[in-house]
């Protein structure tokens, strides 16, 4: 693999605003096998971890994006006049983790997993591009489908839904709890 | 997540459980997220297996709270109180008397421990799903930077009289829902007003519009000093620009008329 590959592979993912798939980035740079596109990657990625660089390649969304790194954002807030960002609300985070594991989902499934009338939150969620609707439902009233987004993703910094805490893990959590209740 | 149930003051663990006297603590249901999530804190707090839930006891806990509710909202009433007959309606599953025993599968309670125990996961997720969005969320992606304010959209816009009514009224809509005091205002007449107003702008230069009108105490001074600056700028005396849509207009003594001081 050649030096020039990998700053052109850099190039292509630093404009990148969304995820830079291995697809994208191989129908650009023609001619040339995906796995030394990896590797130029890969030796990006290793890169910006190893030295003190301020910027990182994240895996994210199937692809690759830059984005600054967690000790310098008072510093990229100052700079981009932004006051904070603001967490979801804990219903919001709840009716999303809600669509996340189950969906395809319906309105009414998912106030009946939450106990809670969730359509408010629903459209929180949809304005804020972290769902979106798939379709209807072949039930009575044709309810509406809801799925994670490509931004739900991007938005916890998740490469695919298989990254989802698991089942063991959501276990482990449940064990934590009970062992700090007793 | 499982801030709502840290977030409570504990009982001490000695003291009955509940009934909660009404001058005891009281627990405002909206830290819950809905009836399952004050069920599970109630479980969890009387160390209940989830799998064999003494109904008749839960229930009474959880009537106990909603009892202890502060204000009325239907809808999220509903919420629990449907919660509260599917309580009630699995104890009369219970109690009803039946000719052969009942299967592991066929407990009644099972409805509700299988909701509880995906709520549980669900509750879980969030909290590793909220580490997640706490890491993130301090990281710049490109897509996440909004675009900087361009040079053009920098470009003061001078404002109508219609614009400048628009504020007024809106601001004096707010004050009217704030301030309920009536206060008797002093005669002011337009061309004291005016005379003042031309004063502090030659002193200062440059007014903020909604604090110019926040120091004045009565409706009648404000509508007053309003009419000045609606003259002022209707006679190019004044200027009054928004660097923004929704924020402060600023007035200022056109340069020309700076030196004249007067508007007539």
């Amino acid at each position: 693999m050649s030096d020039p590959l990998k700053n052109l592979i850099e190039s292509l993912i630093f404009v990148s605003q969304e995820p830079a798939t291995l697809e994208r980035l191989q129908a650009v740079v023609e001619g040339v096998p995906a796995a030394d596109i990896q590797a130029a990657v890969d030796e990006l990625v290793a890169d910006c971890t190893a030295d003190g660089r301020g910027i990182h390649i994240i895996r994210v969304g199937g692809g690759w994006l830059f984005s600054t790194k967690p000790a310098h954002d008072r510093e990229v807030r100052k700079l981009l006049q932004i006051e904070r960002k603001n967490r979801l609300s804990s219903a919001s985070l709840e009716t999303l983790a809600a669509i996340a594991y189950r969906q395809p989902v319906t309105q009414s499934e998912i106030s009946a997993i939450r106990g809670v009338d969730s359509t408010g939150t629903l459209k929180t969620l949809l304005e804020k591009k972290l769902i979106k609707i798939v379709g209807r439902k072949k039930a009575p009233g044709n309810p509406l489908i809801y799925r994670t987004s490509d931004e739900f993703l991007l938005y916890l910094g998740l490469n695919s839904l298989d990254e989802l805490p698991s089942e063991e893990e959501i276990a482990k959590i449940l064990e934590e709890e009970k062992a700090a209740d007793a | 997540m499982t801030g709502a149930a840290e977030a409570l003051p504990l009982e001490d663990p000695a003291a009955p459980p509940v009934p909660e006297t009404p001058e005891g603590y009281q627990v405002r249901l909206d830290v819950f997220e809905g009836p399952l999530d004050l069920l599970l804190f109630l479980i969890r707090k009387k160390k209940i297996d989830i799998h064999d839930i003494p109904i008749a006891a839960i229930t009474r806990d959880y009537l106990g709270y909603l009892d202890h509710k502060t204000e009325i909202n239907l809808d999220r009433e509903a919420e629990f109180l449907f919660v509260a007959a599917l309580l009630i309606f699995i104890k009369s599953q219970m109690l009803l008397p039946r000719e052969t025993d009942l299967a592991d599968g066929e407990d009644p309670r099972r409805v509700l421990v299988d909701r509880l125990l995906e709520y549980e996961r669900i509750k879980a997720a969030c909290s590793l799903l909220r580490e997640r969005e706490d890491i993130q969320i301090l990281q710049w992606k490109r897509d996440f930077i909004p675009p900087l304010h361009g040079e053009s959209e920098l470009e003061p816009v001078e404002l109508s009289l219609f614009d400048l009514a628009e504020s007024f009224f809106l601001m004096m809509k707010r004050r009217a829902s704030v301030d309920t005091r009536t206060i008797r205002g002093r005669d002011v007449s337009v061309e004291v007003k005016m005379k003042e107003l031309v004063g502090l702008l030659q002193e200062r230069h440059v007014i903020d519009f909604l604090e110019y009108f926040e120091a004045h105490a009565s409706l009648e001074e404000a509508l007053i000093a309003f009419f000045c600056i609606l003259e002022l700028v209707k006679s190019r005396v004044a200027v009054a620009v928004q660097d923004e849509l929704f924020q402060t207009i600023r007035v200022w003594l056109r340069k020309d008329a700076r030196r004249t001081g007067a508007h007539e």
